[in-house]
């Protein structure tokens, strides 16, 4: 799949590279994690170029925030795909970027919510169909929401019509579904 | 034991790893996570499927990307090992703010230097407009002056020359007659030239080519005509005069004449002439 040999580290020896700021570090940190991270940010912004930027300045924002990650709080990738996440919501939600979107032609709209609603199957991710068929649809609708559209689940709560608690438990059962499914 | 399912199974934990709680709520999860293992396994858990569940749904990033991120990480890299001990005491800030403040504070000083050798350039080339005013001014005022010299030169030359053409008028003239006087006994070598304008009577004396003994300063030299056997006089003039030794000089008019005479007079002219006192003479015809 990859054109050249990526680097891989283990996440303990990847963090304490990290640490001692060794520029090793920075290349197996984009080569293991920026396309999971680019595939929560490009599903909360359809743009690539954009999407693109967002992912440089979540790398940016990682490598000089560093310091106040701590692996005994928990694993790296949460840590940094909630920087991702939230670095994204916060363009999609600048002035910027909302008037750009109303730059949009309604005819493009059509195609363009679509590109949004999709999850892009990729021929190489074979186990995704079967993820996606271990998951209720009410499961994978409040994973995408909360995951992928960067919605709290306060406003999943009201986008869907449920109680909170509701939200609550089926994110649960959804997450406990995927452990099983991993598993 | 009982509390501790119940906490698991609310829901709090997966939101924790989602990023969705507030930062009271989140210290809460730590502090159970520390305190109960099973907390802390199912955190673990949690994790470690949504990050298997994100990589099902990687998108690979285009191949430019890698290069572009890891230069602008690289060159934070560097930034970072210079300032290696400002970061320690200011982790909480992010790198961005301390890079935007960095190039607020380098950008003035640049500015700054500009207007300074801007100024500078600017009061030279003032010092440098005055002193060459000041020079053109002198310049002026000097051409001016020499123009004024000039001028006067020319007026004199002009006046010098209108003058010498009247002189030589009257020698072209024929209404003038030309009378040669000549030395006498006294004086041999002396010599006068006059002229007689036969329509207006007056005398002119040509004073340059008069040739007169010397007088003193008591005395003048006086012009005589003989009208019938009796001097007239016809005025005095000087031979050392300046005025009177250029050009011509013009003496009294008078209609008739059988000779002319100059005596030495003493000063003002006498009112009869000292015969001895003749220098020179001549028929008027």
């Amino acid at each position: 799949m990859s054109k050249k040999r990526k680097i891989s580290l283990s996440e303990e020896e990847l963090v304490s590279a990290l640490r001692n700021r060794e520029k090793i570090a920075v290349e197996a940190l984009y080569d293991m994690y920026s396309a999971s991270l680019f595939g929560v940010i490009s599903r909360i912004i359809a743009d690539i170029p954009v999407a693109e930027d967002v992912l440089q300045e979540t790398f940016v924002k990682i490598w000089n925030s560093f310091s106040g990650y701590s692996a005994e709080k928990g694993r790296l990738f949460t840590w940094m795909v909630n920087i991702a996440r939230n670095l994204a919501i916060d363009k999609i939600r600048s002035k910027d970027f909302k008037n750009q979107a109303k730059n949009h032609e309604l005819e493009n709209n059509v195609t363009f919510i679509d590109e949004q609603r999709n999850t892009v199957y990729k021929p190489e991710l074979l186990g995704i169909r079967d993820l996606v068929s271990t998951l209720k649809p009410e499961q994978k609708s409040i994973l995408d929401l909360v995951y992928f559209k960067g919605y709290t689940h306060v406003e999943a709560a009201e986008e869907l019509g449920v109680p909170l608690g509701t939200i609550k438990t089926r994110l649960r059962m959804a997450i406990l579904q995927l452990r099983k499914h991993f598993n | 034991m009982e509390n501790i399912n119940e906490y698991i199974e609310s829901g709090i934990l997966e939101l924790y790893v989602l990023g969705q709680l507030s930062p009271e709520e989140k210290l809460q999860v730590e502090e159970m996570a520390a305190k109960h293992t099973a907390v802390k396994a199912e955190i673990k858990d949690i994790e470690r499927s949504m990050e298997l569940f994100a990589e099902e749904h990687a998108v690979e990033p285009s191949e430019y990307l890698r290069s572009k991120i890891l230069g602008s990480l690289v060159t934070n890299l560097g930034d970072d090992r210079i300032f290696t001990k400002a970061h320690t005491r200011t982790e909480e800030i992010f790198e961005d703010d301390e890079r935007e403040a960095d190039n607020i504070v380098t950008m003035p000083p640049r500015q700054i230097t500009f207007f300074k050798y801007a100024f500078a350039a600017c009061l030279t080339l003032l010092v440098i407009s005055v002193y060459g005013l000041v020079t053109m001014y002198n310049k002026l005022q000097d051409t001016n002056t020499q123009l004024t010299a000039m001028q006067l030169d020319k007026q004199k030359i002009a006046n010098e020359a209108s003058f010498k053409d009247k002189e030589l008028d009257i020698y072209r003239d024929t209404v003038y007659r030309v009378l040669r006087l000549k030395g006498t006994a006294k004086a041999p070598t002396a010599a006068m030239t006059l002229a007689w304008n036969t329509i207006n009577k007056k005398i002119i004396l040509d004073m340059k080519s008069m040739k007169l003994p010397g007088h003193d300063k008591q005395h003048q030299y006086q012009l005589w005509a003989l009208v019938g056997g009796k001097p007239v006089d016809l005025g005095v003039f000087d031979a050392g005069n300046s005025i009177d030794t250029s050009g011509m000089k013009e003496m009294k008019a008078i209609a008739v004449a059988d000779a002319f005479a100059v005596t030495i007079e003493p000063m003002g002219g006498s009112v009869n002439p000292t015969i001895t006192e003749m220098v020179v003479s001549g028929a008027s015809k």
